[in-house]
């Protein structure tokens, strides 16, 4: 009884895992096509099937590496921390993802706070998880 | 241009990451019942084995991140088959590249 039960979770799980394959796939597909063409580059079809099974793979992994660093820090949820830590063996990596998630704290932050973003980017990337108002 | 087609949807990217901590949540919660002490305060203990989660922008910055390393693994592959002398990314030209891409990953 118990092991049918399992057996049944584990093809429900690999049902799931098939369909997010493909949908990620999808997007794969029109990210590598629009880069190709970019570069002026074809691309045969196994390769990138090969390149999306791959990032598959990394995303999964990902969200391995995000789930510890977050519980690590004493956490239940993922922050943007965690997500530039785990690129932190690429400097330059690291650094395109910091200021990528610096775009994405300034669209938050009303206009009158923005003018001082600048000054205060530093220390804000240390506060995001706890709101410290420091008026 | 057509940007919303060019970079992964946040919420693929969740649903897969929800499906792997899921499956941690679930093997948690087994290695716990095997324990017969912790079997009668389950509904304590639920509570502690609640998958994680993610913030929106947390997703976005993955998506990004993902999006760089599908990126890369086009660009540096069309390098090698440029230098090769050919306007076609095949199977060697990945092959070449890919331990590289792995470890700056």
């Amino acid at each position: 009884m118990e092991e049918a039960r399992s057996e049944l979770e584990r093809e429900e799980d690999e049902e799931a895992t098939e369909l997010l394959r493909d949908r990620f796939r999808l997007s794969t597909i029109s990210i590598v096509e629009a880069q190709a063409k970019k570069s002026d580059m074809e691309i045969s079809e196994p390769i990138v099937a090969c390149i999306s099974d791959l990032a598959f793979k990394y995303t999964e992994q990902l969200a391995k590496d995000l789930e510890l660093f977050s519980q690590h820090a004493g956490r239940k949820t993922v922050n943007m921390e965690d997500v530039i830590l785990s690129a932190h063996r690429n400097k330059h990596l690291a650094s395109s993802l910091r200021s990528f998630c610096n775009d994405l704290k300034a669209k938050e932050i009303p206009s009158e706070r923005k003018r001082k973003k600048a000054s205060r980017k530093e220390d804000k990337a240390s506060t995001s998880v706890v709101h410290i108002p420091d008026l | 241009m057509d940007n919303a087609n060019t970079r992964f949807d946040p919420d693929l990217i969740h649903a897969i990451f929800k499906l792997v901590w899921s499956r941690t949540a679930l093997e948690r919660e087994k290695n716990e019942g095997a324990d017969p002490l912790e079997c009668e305060v389950g509904a304590a203990t639920s509570k502690k084995n609640r998958p994680t989660s993610a913030n929106a922008n947390a997703l976005k910055l993955s998506c990004e991140l993902l999006r760089v390393f599908v990126i890369e693994a086009v660009e540096r592959a069309a390098t090698i088959a440029e230098a090769e002398g050919v306007n076609k990314i095949e199977a060697t030209h990945l092959e070449r590249i890919l331990p590289q891409l792995l470890l700056d990953f």
